[in-house]
């Protein structure tokens, strides 16, 4: 598979080689007007990146640039810089547990929402990749939580979850059960939040999984069922290898969303209790735009932007190999 | 075609760059029209910005006030803008800060006082009301303690509040304790909830909410910072760890620990659906509650309502008054501050305090709001307002009463809602947990002091 990337990857080189051949043989008869039209062209280029450079600008790289200026900086209660002082901020992050116990949180909270949520949606697109009646009306529900946005998802479990008044305790006293402390106890309300999350993610992954199933061609279905396949294996041996190029994509923004969670946060626990909630995200946003540290703020999500792309980078080395491009 | 297509690129390029100009300035320019209408001798009403953070019930009675007030008045024109919580309604203050899109006035919780007081962006009331002697005498000295600082009255005071006990009376008869003679002390608490848990009805619950923290300490007269709870001078350290903090905290525990008091997380809202469902029989709220809580358990059972609780043996103090007050900005032209203080006035009379009293639970900040018809007809309708008013009036001024000030209260109360949660968990003592979270506090305390010159 590299082999076929390294035969194609020069194949635009090869053509483009003779055509600067050609550009510098008629170089030697018309210098002038040449040049002119590659200078248009190199303008042209220019011209046509300028808006989305402009706007990436604006808002990716101006602010990222500032938080760099102002994590080397205290500010003051208005969240205007006050002093500098250098990399202390970095150095209190890093010497303080608060920021370890965040970290364990958002590792914990991926442990608990990516692989789960994809197991999950796989599973669900396998019970209705195959043309069934009323497949239609399932896969309709499955999709459905795409459009329920975070904030909405979040007031829906917060009614579920209310610690007297909610239906999930309502069912475990019809068990006989005690009542769970959904949001309001440090063991659970991680748990309480992952399950949340997972209902919200699902209708997204279901989709792409979906539409990944949908991809694998019918006929090698047709000849592994000649050669006497199971369901089960045609599952495991053909079908997710097939998909592991869109499981790999759902892992990847899965990743990378759960480290970004921040709305059911805000809204069910605010990172309690006892902070067992407070994932990375929602404690910047408590630094920066709660106490308005921006310093500290601005310091730690560049501290989370290196783990991201650290992640990423490694997702893309090493997990990639793994995957099977058709 | 060529040079063509470069040249409206070009142009699109230059109405990019001049879109961007025209935003960027926009916020001048408004600026400046309205400094120039300031200045002008029209008859155009003076408009006056009051951001709020009054919503739901509260706030349909803030828009009353508002419009009677513009009713009345030909030259002024208040405009109400709800900016959410308390917090939600700073944080958008501060933004706004430097530049000319804030409000005139601003309504903000007792304990943001010190960070208006530390923006030099304020102007105090101090001034209009030594420039035509405005009458103080009549404001509810404890309210007045609270945002004097300095012998100087930073602030209108608006609406105020204190948090009470809250008991369900047919519960109590049900269990064989004195509907009438609600506990008074810790002790009395924790037999009475002892007494009270039956079935699927818990004792109690009192949110973990920081704020009762605060007032459990004053009410033993234990300041909660030093340096005279901040007062004197700016405040270096916390004491939420002194005896009286550790004492509170392990009377709450110790009444999870019996199964008698629910532990429902950190909103109030929680407790107060609890209790009007009757699955708590007490609860702790503020009085700016009462009306929502007296008619939600209408028709269900009979609410009471006593003091804030306190140890038997603990020292004389009382409840700090809790609640927000107006702040006057000091970059509006001031013909605009003049109206915003004619307003502050309006909402400072006895009769409208006398309807707001009565309509939200909020305490008059003036004492002749009680002489008004209005108030004694309430108070004869709810006697549970009457131990607001009266634990109000109890309260021993000191500096523990008169309140704590510090400009990093709210991330205090995040830090202490955290130590409660730690306790009630089991996860550390009392001690341990007030102790870690006074020394962050603390720390919270210096890195601010460091900032603000």
């Amino acid at each position: 598979m590299i082999m076929e990337k390294e035969f194609t990857l020069p194949s635009p080189g090869h053509s483009l080689t003779p055509s600067v051949s050609e550009a510098q043989a008629s170089n030697e008869t018309k210098p002038v007007s040449i040049k002119k039209t590659k200078r248009k062209e190199i303008m042209l280029a220019y011209a046509c990146l300028a808006p989305s450079l402009l706007i990436f600008g604006l808002f990716l790289f101006y602010p990222l640039l500032k938080s760099v200026y102002l994590s080397l900086f205290l500010t003051d209660p208005q969240g205007r810089v006050a002093e500098f002082v250098g990399m202390d901020n970095f150095r209190e992050i890093l010497t303080s547990e608060m920021f370890y116990k965040s970290f364990g949180n958002t590792l914990l909270f991926i442990l608990l929402t990516v692989p789960t949520g994809i197991a999950a949606a796989v599973l669900l697109a396998a019970l209705t990749h195959n043309k069934l009646k009323g497949m239609k009306v399932f896969r309709f529900i499955f999709s459905l939580p795409m459009a329920v946005s975070v904030g909405t998802g979040s007031m829906i479990w917060m009614i579920l979850y209310h610690p007297t008044l909610g239906v999930l305790n309502y069912f475990l006293s019809l068990v006989g059960t005690q009542p769970i402390q959904w949001l309001t106890d440090p063991k659970w309300a991680m748990i309480s939040i992952a399950l949340m999350t997972v209902w919200m993610n699902l209708g997204f992954n279901y989709i792409l999984m979906l539409s990944g199933m949908q991809g694998v061609s019918e006929d090698i279905y047709d000849s592994t069922k000649i050669d006497g396949s199971g369901p089960f294996r045609t599952f495991f041996r053909i079908t997710m290898p097939l998909i592991s190029p869109t499981l790999f994509f759902t892992s990847v923004v899965s990743v990378i969303g759960a480290f970004q969670a921040f709305g059911q946060i805000n809204i069910l626990t605010k990172g309690g209790p006892m902070n067992s909630t407070n994932v990375m995200v929602f404690n910047i946003y408590q630094d920066a735009f709660v106490n308005f540290r921006f310093g500290i703020g601005s310091a730690q999500a560049l501290i989370l932007f290196a783990i991201i792309l650290l992640l990423t980078v490694f997702q893309f080395k090493f997990v990639e190999k793994k995957v099977h491009y058709q | 075609m060529k040079r063509f297509g470069k040249r409206s690129f070009t142009l699109l390029l230059l109405s990019c760059l001049m879109l961007i100009s025209a935003a960027c300035s926009n916020s001048p320019t408004t600026g400046e029209t309205t400094a120039a209408a300031g200045s002008e001798p029209s008859k155009e009403p003076v408009k006056v910005v009051w951001w709020h953070s009054m919503s739901g019930e509260l706030g349909t009675v803030a828009d009353k006030l508002i419009s009677d007030f513009n009713a009345a008045h030909e030259d002024i024109q208040v405009e109400g803008v709800f900016q959410g919580t308390y917090d939600e309604s700073l944080n958008k203050l501060k933004a706004s800060l430097g530049s000319n899109s804030g409000p005139t006035m601003i309504q903000v919780y007792e304990i943001g006082s010190r960070f208006m007081m530390d923006t030099k962006a304020i102007r105090p009331v101090q001034d209009f009301m030594d420039a035509e002697q405005y009458d103080i005498s009549s404001l509810e000295p404890n309210i007045k303690n609270y945002y004097t600082f300095d012998d100087k009255l930073y602030s209108m005071p608006f609406n105020s509040s204190n948090p009470i006990l809250y008991y369900n009376k047919d519960a109590f008869k049900a269990a064989g304790l004195d509907p009438e003679n609600p506990p008074k002390t810790y002790e009395e608490v924790a037999e009475a909830a002892k007494a009270l848990t039956k079935g699927n009805q818990a004792g109690a619950s009192f949110a973990i909410y920081g704020w009762f923290m605060e007032q459990f300490l004053a009410n033993q007269g234990v300041e909660l910072l030093n340096n005279g709870n901040g007062r004197t001078s700016p405040a270096t350290a916390s004491q939420v760890n002194s005896p009286a903090g550790v004492k509170t905290l392990e009377w709450w525990k110790q009444m999870v620990d019996d199964k008698v008091l629910l532990n429902l997380g950190r909103k109030t809202d929680d407790t107060k659906k609890a209790f009007a469902a009757g699955q708590i029989a007490m609860t702790l709220d503020s009085t700016a509650s009462l009306r929502g809580i007296v008619s939600a358990a209408e028709g269900k059972f009979e609410v009471g309502t006593g003091f804030l609780p306190k140890p038997a043996d603990g020292g004389d103090g009382g409840v700090i008054i809790g609640g927000a007050s107006l702040w006057l900005m000091n970059n509006k032209s001031e013909e605009e501050q003049q109206a915003a203080w004619e307003f502050m006035k309006y909402l400072a009379e006895p009769q409208t305090q006398a309807y707001w009293h009565v309509n939200t639970g909020y305490f008059p900040v003036t004492t002749k709001a009680y002489e008004e018809e209005l108030v004694k007809e309430n108070l004869e309708k709810y006697p549970q307002f009457q131990t607001a008013v009266d634990q109000l009036h109890q309260t021993t001024a000191n500096l523990a009463t008169q309140g704590a000030v510090m400009g990093v209260f709210p991330e205090a109360r995040q830090l202490t809602e955290t130590a409660i949660e730690e306790v009630l968990n089991g996860q550390k003592t009392p001690q341990e947990a007030l102790d870690k979270a006074a020394s962050e506090i603390s720390s919270k305390i210096e890195t601010y002091n460091k900032t603000v010159k």
